[in-house]
């Protein structure tokens, strides 16, 4: 049977629990049982097609090559024993599913696992199961929309077949990561799933009203394959009977479900109630189109009103940041994309593209950075296609691409991408000719990127125009040709609309006015999606106010919200108010801002070298002794450092504005959680008093491999690497770093910290120094460099 | 989770500090408050039938490995294994705050060892009452003693934990979320052996396990 052909049937039935049905012993591995005990896994396929599943899963949902490593089964063996005893099974009447789990590990944000590595294990299984002679390829059980993107695009990118993918949700409406139902649906369509749905977790009573979720937000067909119930805490049974079970199924069907079976505790017989309910029914009608919409693998962003895009996180004029990225510096983009999400913004545009930058290596990993501390949806901005695409293929969720234009060579290159990867595309209304000065020639290079995307089978509602905002000071009719161009794609294509707001200030004095104002008329012009700087004064207030004056804040709810406390300020800090506050004391007191403000204050009169050496390193000396003496404790300590780093934030920040930039780095020193090991807040506190101290930090993060420690550490020729382990099982990585470092670079000096370390286990691995705590690295970075 | 179940000292307790002035006090309260509106406790535990052989223990026929255990739960029959998690929007909360403040960092990571801890002990106050027996050994985990963290995967496994609560464990043991626990505790219808966590009663400083360990003495 050909799955294209099943699916003209108004209802298809699929098979119900394996696991249930296997009655495996205790810690009896179904896998094992394709290649052990081929009759018994094929009894219950027989068993399935005789209650009338039309699609069976194969017994191949762990037969993941990471999930089966030291178990001794082949995971392709095991794969291809599977499909052939299904098929032999069922007969050629019922289609047979490659079946897809998890891998039990988690890929970033929330885990550590590599998307390469998770694609490359389901690589394995797909080209098993196409080999063996699958009809489809099935992706279950799935939790984390990353992981599930890495399947999905295995299995299309290696075989032929179709694929369809049903992930698990919580009583929340999300998965245990935090996807919600909404994300999921819109990142499998754009991905190319041939049908998707929920399965395992819940009853039919609990996945009902997620099952009508879903339907909101997909054109695909839908699966529902739900447990028999809760299970019972403590035994792990299910109790639904296959009757109540399928009295829920009518109801799956109103709702448009044309995929029916059953998934942990049903049996064969719950397949039977299911048809015979289901008979003489008809599936509900569906709305056509699905609404506009983007996501990150934890939130969706309606398109339903004006959204905004921050625009931080681009070197374009921005020293500091250019420097972060030259310098592998990922904190200061995550600190910006915490900072924007803060302020308001919706979506966040990323833009990594500078001299010295591969752009190809580095917006990914900006990405995947950016994505661990902020739950907004992406704009990947970049002019390079391989950028765009080892981006694309990372991203959890359904991005924005920024952007295409009407050059043919970037129609022929950068839609494909957008297609493959089920992203929303933003084009420019430029082309071979350059911008056009009339709204009329824009408006024509906007239909005619939409026509090719829609060619390519990109929706119309993932299409955004950008339709150029020219400075105001180059020509009086720019602003009014833009707007024009705006409205006209607005009002006659019914796109969404995209302009770089603080372009029309450029070369202008009182910019931030200018900038309100334009912003203000764009909005009243059609503009949905204002890239701009939600931290920039009167920006957001702008956006907030139109949003509640046309009508998209319903009873002013958001506006009143943001602006009901305005005037009152937070709780003072203590000393705050003090005028007599010296920045000494603002470091000792822990006060953020009055450390930055008074930082600010003394470059006026002091050298940037003079206020680390005179004043910060003073005040965090006085506050480490009467640390060490037991006066203040740990939290102190930390509240001192964040104060003294936001000290030299503003020190920084004045260097690079200076041409000739004098260092006040007292010496590298290379850091890194070991490899395996993601517990890394001790290694940040320690990276935060090094820099107070003066020394210039190169963090690499957490489970960094060893020999990426000790090539940085040779390229910066540092003389000092910190390293910390919390972990037994990862602290003989430390010691492989430590090897490594005496064998290719045996000048370099060595301090390690973490829990499970001793003084005398650090000698016995060969490091030059054990530090108790943050405060004692500071200490021994000291005599390496003198202090 | 309910901020005033938190118990307060053990939080000071694993920030090493023994009291905080009135700013860091109203700093804490605040993390209490946003760290419990961002945990999503979630538990899930099998009890499971304990054999003693020649080699060791076993429970559920897995074989535990080490001496520590094997001590540990003489005299039982049968043990609880249980996994318990505060789920990923806590570590995604402290991940965001070692970038913008890390004395919130710090504070949230306290936090959530205390929340875990609880949601440890109303889960084990759960079992009891649903399995009435008179002894009952303390919670014991892998990586305590000789009983090697290397078992953590096929404890994680056992439970079907990654299915039922979403807690995972990575090729290097480290349970993912973070702030996640698994633990084995006894039953007995003797009185057990060891109603503490492993202990060696030595320096607790120097012991691997102070950070989880509420009987710690730090200097």
């Amino acid at each position: 049977m050909d799955f294209r052909t099943l699916l003209l049937n108004e209802f298809v039935f699929l098979d119900g629990g394996m696991g249930t049905m296997l009655h495996l012993a205790p810690g009896e591995l179904p896998e094992r049982l394709n290649l052990t005990e081929p009759a018994r896994v094929a009894a219950v396929h027989k068993a399935y097609a005789e209650a009338g599943s039309q699609i069976v899963y194969a017994n191949t949902f762990g037969a993941n090559p990471l999930k089966l490593a030291g178990t001794g089964v082949d995971p392709a063996e095991s794969i291809r024993a599977a499909v052939r005893i299904a098929k032999e099974a069922v007969g050629a009447g019922v289609c047979v599913a490659l079946d897809i789990g998890p891998t039990g590990q988690l890929l970033p944000p929330a885990g550590q696992m590599t998307f390469e590595a998770a694609y490359e294990s389901f690589r394995v299984m797909c080209e098993a199961g196409a080999e063996a002679g699958a009809d489809l390829i099935v992706i279950e059980t799935m939790s984390d929309l990353l992981e599930t993107k890495a399947a999905l695009l295995a299995a299309k990118e290696h075989t032929a077949l179709p694929v369809i993918v049903t992930m698990t949700f919580t009583e929340t409406g999300r998965t245990f990561t935090g996807c919600p139902v909404s994300a999921a649906a819109m990142t499998l369509e754009g991905l190319g799933a041939a049908a998707i749905g929920i399965n395992c977790s819940l009853g039919p009573k609990e996945i009902l009203p997620m099952m009508q979720e879903m339907a909101k937000w997909t054109n695909l067909p839908l699966i529902a394959k739900a447990n028999a119930g809760l299970p019972d805490p403590v035994t792990g049974e299910y109790f639904l009977t296959p009757e109540d079970f399928a009295a829920y199924m009518p109801a799956f069907a109103d709702c448009g479900v044309q995929f029916f079976g059953g998934c942990c505790g049903t049996t064969p017989e719950f397949i039977t109630a299911i048809r015979k309910k289901l008979e003489n029914l008809r599936r509900g009608r569906r709305a056509a189109r699905r609404p506009a919409a983007v996501c990150s693998g934890t939130r969706t962003v309606l398109l339903d009103m004006p959204r905004v895009i921050g625009e931080r996180i681009n070197p374009t004029g921005k020293k500091r940041m250019k420097q972060a990225l030259l310098d592998g510096d990922m904190d200061y983009l995550r600190g910006e994309a915490i900072a924007q999400t803060e302020a308001g913004a919706d979506i966040l545009d990323v833009n990594v593209g500078t001299p010295g930058i591969d752009e190809a290596a580095v917006l990914p990993m900006a990405v995947q950075a950016i994505l661990e501390v902020t739950d907004l949806p992406l704009q990947l901005d970049s002019s390079e296609p391989a950028a765009l695409e080892a981006a694309l293929r990372i991203y959890p969720g359904k991005p924005i691409v920024n952007s295409v234009n009407g050059k043919a060579e970037s129609l022929e290159t950068v839609l494909p991408l957008v297609k493959h990867y089920g992203a929303a595309i933003v084009g420019l209304t430029l082309d071979e000719n350059g911008i056009p000065l009339s709204a009329a020639e824009r408006f024509a290079i906007g239909k005619r990127i939409l026509e090719h995307a829609q060619r390519l089978g990109i929706p119309k509602e993932d299409v955004c125009l950008d339709c150029l905002t020219l400075t105001a000071s180059t020509g009086e009719s720019g602003p009014s040709e833009t707007l024009s161009a705006v409205r006209r794609v607005r009002e006659e294509l019914g796109l969404q609309t995209v302009l770089g707001v603080s372009n029309i200030s450029f070369g202008l004095p009182n910019r931030p006015l200018i900038n309100r104002s334009f912003l203000s008329m764009a909005l009243t012009n059609g503009l949905t999606l204002p890239i701009m700087n939600p931290m920039a004064e009167g920006m957001m207030d702008t956006v907030r106010a139109y949003r509640m004056l046309a009508g998209y804040d319903e009873n002013c709810t958001n506006f009143i919200a943001a602006y009901q406390n305005a005037g009152t300020t937070a709780p003072a800090a203590p000393a705050a108010q003090n005028d007599n506050l010296t920045l000494e004391g603002a470091v000792i007191h822990g006060l953020r801002q009055d450390a930055a403000r008074l930082t600010q204050a003394a470059l006026e009169q002091h050298a940037p070298l003079a206020i680390v050496n005179d004043m910060l390193i003073p005040a965090l000396d006085a506050v480490g002794a009467d640390y060490e003496s037991g006066k203040v404790f740990l939290p102190q300590l930390i509240q001192a450092a964040t104060a003294a780093q936001s000290a030299f934030g503003v020190i920084k920040q004045h260097m690079l504005s200076q041409e000739n930039g004098s260092q006040a780095d007292k010496g590298k020193i290379v850091i890194a959680t070991v490899q395996g090991d993601v517990h890394d807040i001790g290694k940040n506190i320690v990276r935060l008093l090094l820099e107070n101290y003066g020394y210039d930090v190169i963090d690499l993060g957490k489970d960094v491999p060893p020999q990426k420690i000790v090539d940085t550490a040779i390229a910066n020729q540092v003389k000092l690497v910190g390293l910390s382990a919390l972990m037994t099982t990862t602290v003989g990585a430390m010691e492989e770093t430590i090897r490594l470092l005496h064998q290719q670079y045996p000048d370099c000096r060595t301090v390690v910290g973490g829990a499970v370390l001793t003084g005398d286990y650090a000698e016995t691995i060969g490091a030059d120094c054990y530090a108790k705590d943050a405060k004692a690295t500071v200490d021994y970075a000291k005599t390496v460099f003198g202090a | 989770m309910n901020p005033q179940a938190l118990d307060r000292s053990e939080i000071l307790m694993f920030l090493r500090t023994p009291e905080l002035d009135a700013h860091l006090s109203e700093m804490l309260e605040n993390c209490i408050e946003t760290l419990c509106k961002a945990a999503q406790p979630r538990t899930v535990y099998r009890v499971l039938p304990v054999a003693h052989t020649a080699e060791g223990v076993t429970l559920g026929g897995l074989p535990l490995q080490g001496a520590d255990i094997a001590l540990h739960l003489t005299g039982c029959k049968e043990a609880a294994l249980l996994a318990a998690t505060l789920s990923a929007p806590v570590d995604a909360l402290i991940r965001r705050a070692e970038v913008t403040d890390m004395t919130r960092a710090l504070m949230y990571d306290a936090v959530a060892g205390a929340a875990i801890e609880r949601v440890c002990n109303d889960l084990e106050a759960e079992i009891k009452a649903k399995y009435p027996y008179p002894y009952y050994t303390a919670r014991f985990s892998a990586g305590y003693g000789d009983f090697p963290i290397t078992q953590q995967g096929e404890l994680v496994r056992l439970l079907d934990a990654p299915r039922r609560i979403g807690l995972t464990v990575t090729p290097h043991q480290t349970l993912l979320p973070m702030k996640s626990v698994t633990a084995v505790m006894g039953m007995s219808q003797q009185p057990v052996r060891d109603a503490r966590r492993f202990c060696c009663g030595e320096s607790c400083a120097e012991c691997p396990y102070h950070e989880d360990c509420p009987q710690a003495v730090l200097d």
